[in-house]
């Protein structure tokens, strides 16, 4: 398919640009969100990256013979209580915490993308069901709920702890979809399209879906930046990461000792300017998305 | 037993309202419309905005549900089936008034006038993409734009790709929805001439909605006028246009412009005249509540909605 | 507008009845049961099973459902595994100290969004409105947790202006002046830390809704006719984007749930956010199930409260 596409072109040299060179040209104009882009790609490079080289296990060993140690020699960032090696716990637990952000976006895309869809495009009685159930989910709040939830899992691993958050994170996504839904479905192609004896499973993905492309992006990246955020709160609290897999949020959590906030603040301001920075970056990136899928926004 | 036979048509669309969000009362947007249509002729369905003109059309073709009535093609009753994978959507097809909307903008040409093809028909990638290169040169557009987006054409061409589409299953019924209201006034009888050709090329039947009496006149043999979900007239176009019965077809025909200037000042006193005789005998035509009686013959061909005798 | 709130209501009720459930199965699938917390090991297990049958517990859980909400509705909300009093005993006190913790966050937050909106609104795309705009968009990016960290730090550690912890100094008697100002003084800098970041919310929506109005034709219309820039701000654009401001607050209360859980643990106030996060880490499961009730209940009015607010000051809610 890929090959004939590019014979076809040969006879046909105006293929029409897409919608990502215009985001790209966006991106590339601001730039602050050039910046904040170049910096995410360098800090995933080399978070992935030097995590191939660390031992995780090694990390969180227990070593009583340098049990807070200040930054300096042998340990860049210095130690935490047990004496592990607080540089190492900020790459892993940046790469952790990334994951786990990225992972839970991209389930409850999923999730609340479908059901979004599914709602404003039928319409009527199913909307109004599915966004009673909606509205019942947005109404609690969140970090009770989760908390809720992860105090009773009996085998509480990182895998139920990223299903308990998606399960309380897909109504932001599926909203907004579904009020685009509720737009695009009364346009005469998706009307067109039932005329031509598409069944409602193929209008809702392959018509609709690809119209909301430009929302879904923008959003998912927003959400991507408020993930990172939840996450290490929660794991702040101690209710994300187990202690034995060190996240942004579970380097923070030292500071709950006072003794910890006000003396040692090697442990935790480290984890907080990272969280901060990869916030406030990944917000930025979704910011000036924003503005390129709005026309009346854009900025060149 | 004509081709298309639509019987005492009736969609009605619920109002909700109150606490617990029930129905309280209908709007009826068609309301006992009764059409039979010849293979290969035109109908034309002539009504002002809100009368219910697309909605019939839109209801034949299965987008609204139908209230009550019937409709039956080719002998066959269509009323209310599924449209998925039923020879029905094959023989009826679809023009859409807006070229902007009806084109689904993040997709290519190819994969828009294919649509219907990947739904009814098994072909391989390179004869899917030979028969969209016929279809466009068949509508006039350069086989060679099939990787083009739709904003990159003109109104007029994007109304062809359309057309492209709507015959892409060899259909045999082609509702057409104010196929040129949308278009610039010079770009309109191209696309107007170029339907009848392919009407003849194809053998379609077309059942065509429009508000606009001039191009009713050019495209259709038989024309029903409908006014607040009811007809009010119907008869071939030479009924319609030269012997009006009804006081609102009568405003309708007046109104058509004429570009001789020698007849201007006729013209308007005619419209005059006809305007005096609407107000004065309105309430021959209408009932209480403002709605067209029931279709009473005048000839053979030619009904008119008059207060039943007595 | 009645019709809106009736309906509304009758929305909620459903609400309530599925986050009781919820809560109802959250509650048996936490491990032990009341006994656990109340007998000595040494106790013969058949007697237990005995105690179990006489206290219904082996009954279908429909049967267990009803008497459960039998028991909350009349204020029974069970035994602390952990304190072995009443739960309704050990909330007491924090509940009253998370009111007033949210009371106060509140009118920081209002405090410092109204005027901010206002400036960011009116004067919109100049330095000043940058300048608050700026605000918005850290304050949007920030964890609030991580910024109580740091305000902890410099002004409860660092600086010592403030208590770091309680919420109130020991020794003092209830009633008194000085009782009611070591209170004050306990929750201000967990308000303020809580109002500077949620706050931001409140400014974008009402610089949006300024700048929309302020080329709404009306406006146009006041200025035609000569009205000055002051009384077309006080008469025409305040009246129309802060009503919707101030009805906002029953949402709020969601934000300030989830909001209290991390700033009452970082300032160690003793309300029921830190009630919430106690009970889990003491295994004291009857408190958490009454805490995740009485938070839940909360929102649900909270939004109910919000929605019908709304609909009084903008009709076009009532369409729905």
């Amino acid at each position: 398919m890929e090959n004939k596409a590019v014979e076809v072109k040969s006879n046909q040299p105006i293929k029409s640009p897409s919608g990502f060179n215009i985001i790209w040209r966006e991106i590339v104009r601001d730039k602050l969100a050039l910046i904040s882009l170049i910096f995410l790609v360098l800090i995933i490079a080399f978070v992935y990256g030097i995590a191939l080289f660390l031992d995780q296990d090694e990390i969180v060993r227990v070593d009583l013979f340098s049990i807070y140690q200040p930054p300096g020699e042998g340990f860049i960032l210095g130690t935490d209580y047990g004496g592990r090696d607080i540089f190492g716990q900020l790459i892993i637990g940046t790469r952790n915490s990334l994951s786990i952000a990225i992972l839970v976006t991209l389930m409850t895309g999923v999730i609340g993308i479908a059901y979004g869809l599914i709602s404003g495009y039928f319409g009527g009685h199913i909307d109004n069901i599915m966004m009673r159930i909606l509205d019942f989910f947005l109404i609690l709040p969140f970090t009770m709920i989760v908390i809720a939830f992860v105090a009773i899992v009996p085998k509480y691993t990182v895998v139920t702890f990223s299903l308990i958050m998606t399960a309380f994170l897909w109504m932001g996504i599926a909203r907004l979809i579904r009020s685009k839904a509720l737009q695009e479905k009364e346009l005469d192609y998706i009307q067109a399209s039932k005329t031509l004896g598409s069944s409602n499973f193929k209008i809702i993905f392959t018509q609709l879906l690809p119209n909301c492309s430009s929302l879904i992006i923008v959003t998912m990246t927003l959400n991507l930046a408020a993930n990172i955020g939840l996450e290490s709160g929660l794991s702040f609290l101690g209710f994300g990461f187990p202690e034995s897999t060190p996240s942004l949020g579970t380097l923070l959590s030292y500071a709950t000792n006072p003794q910890t906030l006000e003396y040692r603040w090697w442990i935790w301001v480290p984890a907080s300017i990272m969280i901060l920075l990869l916030m406030l970056s990944v917000n930025n990136v979704g910011q000036a998305l924003k503005r390129a899928t709005d026309a009346r926004q854009r900025r060149g | 037993m004509s081709y298309l036979e639509v019987k005492d048509l009736k969609v009605h669309f619920p109002i909700k309202g109150g606490i617990f969000g029930g129905t309280v009362d209908h709007i009826k947007a068609v309301d006992g419309v009764s059409i039979s249509l010849e293979k290969g002729k035109t109908y034309g369905l002539v009504g002002e905005s809100g009368s219910g003109k697309s909605t019939t059309g839109r209801a034949i073709i299965g987008l609204n549900k139908i209230t009550s009535g019937k409709v039956i093609f080719d002998g066959v009753d269509i009323t209310n089936i599924k449209r998925t994978k039923s020879e029905a959507t094959k023989n009826i097809q679809m023009i859409f008034q807006d070229p902007y909307s009806s084109l689904n903008p993040k997709k290519r040409v190819v994969d828009i006038v294919s649509e219907p093809l990947r739904n009814f028909e098994n072909l391989s990638r390179k004869e899917e993409r030979k028969r969209v290169q016929e279809l466009l040169e068949l509508v006039g557009l350069s086989p060679e734009s099939i990787l083009k987006y739709p904003h990159e054409f003109s109104g007029g061409q994007r109304q062809r790709i359309g057309i492209a589409r709507a015959i892409a299953l060899k259909p045999k019924l082609i509702i057409a929805d104010e196929p040129v209201s949308a278009l610039d006034v010079s770009v309109q009888a191209q696309v107007l001439n170029f339907m009848k050709e392919i009407q003849k090329e194809l053998d379609l039947t077309y059942l065509f909605i429009s508000h606009d009496l001039g191009v009713i006149k050019h495209m259709c043999d038989d024309i029903g006028i409908m006014y607040k979900g009811r007809y009010v007239e119907e008869g071939t176009a030479d009924d319609i246009f030269s012997n009006p019965q009804h006081i609102y077809t009568k405003r309708l025909v007046a109104a058509i412009p004429d570009i001789d200037p020698n007849k201007r000042d006729e013209k308007r006193k005619f419209r005059e005249e006809v305007k005096t005789e609407y107000d004065q005998s309105y309430n021959d035509y209408f009932d209480a509540e403002g709605l067209a009686y029931k279709l009473q013959p005048v000839s053979d061909t030619h009904l008119v909605a008059l207060p039943e005798k007595g | 507008m009645w019709k809106f709130s009736v309906r509304r209501t009758l929305i909620m009720i459903p609400q309530l009845i599925v986050l009781s459930i919820l809560i109802f199965v959250l509650a048996q699938l936490m491990p032990g049961d009341a006994l656990s917390g109340q007998v000595g090991p040494d106790v013969d297990p058949k007697r237990l099973d005995e105690i179990r049958e006489q206290m219904g517990w082996n009954d279908p859980w429909y049967e267990q459902y009803a008497s459960w909400m039998g028991g909350v509705l009349q204020g029974d909300l069970g035994q602390s595994f952990r304190f072995k009093i009443p739960v309704t005993e050990l909330i007491g006190q924090r509940i009253y100290n998370s009111f007033w913790l949210s009371v106060a966050t509140l009118i920081l937050t209002y405090l410092i969004a109204i005027p901010l909106g206002i400036t960011s609104g009116r004067f919109n795309d100049t330095w000043r409105d940058q300048l608050i705009t700026g605000y918005t968009y850290v304050g949007f990016a920030t964890p609030l947790f991580i910024f109580a960290l740091v305000m902890l730090w410099i002004f409860g550690f660092a600086l010592g202006w403030f208590p770091t912890s309680g919420s109130v100094s020991p020794g003092l008697v209830p009633g008194t002046f000085e009782y009611f100002m070591s209170k004050l003084y306990h929750l201000l800098l967990p308000a303020i830390s809580m109002a500077l970041i949620t706050t931001y919310s409140t400014i974008q929506y009402l610089r949006n809704e300024i700048v929309d109005t302020k080329q709404k034709d009306f406006i146009l219309t006041a200025r035609a006719k000569g009205a000055s820039e002051t009384r077309v701000y006080n008469r025409h654009i305040l009246r129309n984007s802060l009503l919707p401001i101030a009805a906002f607050f029953g949402f709020e209360i969601t934000g300030l749930i989830g909001g209290s859980i991390f700033i009452e643990n970082i300032f160690g106030y003793p309300g029921m956010g830190q009630l919430l996060v106690e009970s889990i880490t003491l295994r004291d499961y009857t408190t958490l199930i009454a805490t995740t009730l009485i938070f839940g209940v909360a929102s649900i009015l909270g939004a109910l409260l919000s929605d019908i607010t709304l609909s009084i000051v903008d009709p076009r809610i009532r369409i729905k």
